[in-house]
């Protein structure tokens, strides 16, 4: 005990090692890995990140042109950022809030065939 | 990490010394922060509750200089075939110092109490004793096996950038309980150390190389120096996308056989202690 003393007489006279979390925040170091988000009209339904992402968290639904997101599957490996062909999922370095309930995100994507072929056959039309 | 140099060991890549650096950096970091966790179990352990969160606050300040630098507060997710991801800025480095040096320095007199208090020794002294040559036998690893008198730590194969730092394995010959403490508690100061060493010597270069291509047909085994023990694993490619096998030991595997000879004939207030004392990650052993 009178070991500890010299720490616990520091204790009294220093002040909280905690925050009052929702209050205050501690602003979110640079890069660090907080979420991600999909920019719709970036992706391309390419499925790259499906298959790369090592929890599941990514399917893509190719004929509704769909991408669902999974949050709480998601380990935030930045794997599907560094994959992603067109840039379109973006790493956030503020952490998810906390929710009640695990939320399905779903995406709907501009798609990269149809959006070619429309173009090719407007030209062709022309 | 491991895996990673298993994979890299399969085609084979040479990776480059800057990358070789920081993954040291980083598995250092990674024990500071397990032997910070470790020693606040403990005290844990015997009801010593203000000494557990005490611990934490210290090892709170290593979790944010790995979220500073690595992007996640305790698993890494830097590290790639042929390099890493992230790389340690120069304000970053200073940052990382400042906050080691006032790490080494709370940890110093916490540290004080645990090797010295009477309560502490009276509850780990002469508690789950395995001597050297039962450690040996039974294949025990890491600080468990260095606690029982045996200098064998796998940083001394000089893998990644451990040839050219001033590593020299931490011993004790006890094999109790209070050994172990003072094992782990000794090479949380090494590990400062051999970080504070290593952001100085840290080289100029690439972080990663760009592999391409399927795992070839080849094997490979990588061993390293976790902070509970040596962990292995091994790797077997065969030129498909998939590996043909991979198997992983983790060092709670080999330390709880130890568990067989420093229990029967125990207090039951000292399973908690006995138990912990090789720490145990069950998640990690269920393979």
């Amino acid at each position: 005990m009178p070991l500890m003393l010299p720490t616990v007489l520091k204790n009294l006279f220093t002040g909280y090692a905690t925050r009052l979390y929702p209050i205050q925040v501690r602003e979110p170091f640079d890069k660090a890995r907080g979420h991600i988000t999909f920019n719709d009209d970036k992706c391309i339904l390419c499925g790259i990140c499906a298959l790369r992402c090592p929890s599941a968290a990514i399917t893509i639904e190719k004929e509704k042109k769909e991408l669902h997101f999974y949050p709480f599957r998601c380990i935030v490996c930045e794997v599907c950022v560094h994959e992603c062909p067109t840039d379109a999922i973006d790493l956030i370095f503020k952490w998810r809030p906390s929710v009640y309930e695990k939320p399905v995100e779903v995406h709907q994507a501009r798609g990269k065939r149809k959006g070619k072929e429309d173009k090719e056959s407007g030209t062709k039309t022309e | 990490m491991t895996v990673v140099e298993a994979m890299e060991r399969l085609w084979p890549v040479e990776i480059s010394p800057r990358t070789k650096y920081l993954r040291t950096i980083w598995a250092e970091m990674a024990r500071v922060h397990s032997h910070l966790l470790w020693l606040g179990l403990l005290a844990d352990a015997f009801g010593f509750e203000s000494m557990f969160l005490q611990f934490w606050r210290i090892r709170e300040k290593v979790l944010d200089l790995m979220e500073m630098t690595m992007g996640h507060r305790v698993i890494p997710s830097v590290n790639v075939v042929g390099g890493v991801r992230r790389d340690i800025s120069p304000e970053q480095k200073k940052v990382v110092i400042d906050t080691l040096e006032i790490i080494r320095k709370e940890s110093e007199s916490l540290v004080k109490v645990v090797t010295n208090d009477y309560t502490v020794k009276a509850r780990t002294v002469g508690v789950g004793v395995l001597t050297k040559e039962q450690a040996i036998a039974l294949g025990c690893v890491g600080p468990v096996l260095r606690a029982s008198g045996v200098s064998e730590d796998v940083r001394l194969t000089k893998y990644q950038a451990y040839g050219d730092l001033n590593y020299e394995p931490i011993v004790e010959t006890a094999g109790d309980c209070y050994a172990r403490t003072i094992v782990r508690a000794r090479e949380l100061f090494q590990s400062i150390d051999l970080q504070l060493e290593a952001l100085a010597k840290l080289p100029e270069g690439e972080i990663a190389v760009k592999v391409k291509g399927n795992p070839p047909a080849n094997e490979a085994v990588m061993r390293s120096e976790a902070p509970r023990g040596e962990l292995l694993y091994y790797a077997k490619g065969n030129g498909t996308r998939n590996l043909e096998r991979l198997k992983i030991r983790t060092p709670t595997f080999a330390n709880l056989p130890s568990l067989l000879i420093s229990l029967p004939g125990c207090e039951l207030a000292d399973v908690p202690v006995i138990v912990l004392a090789i720490d145990p990650c069950i998640c990690c052993m269920e393979r």
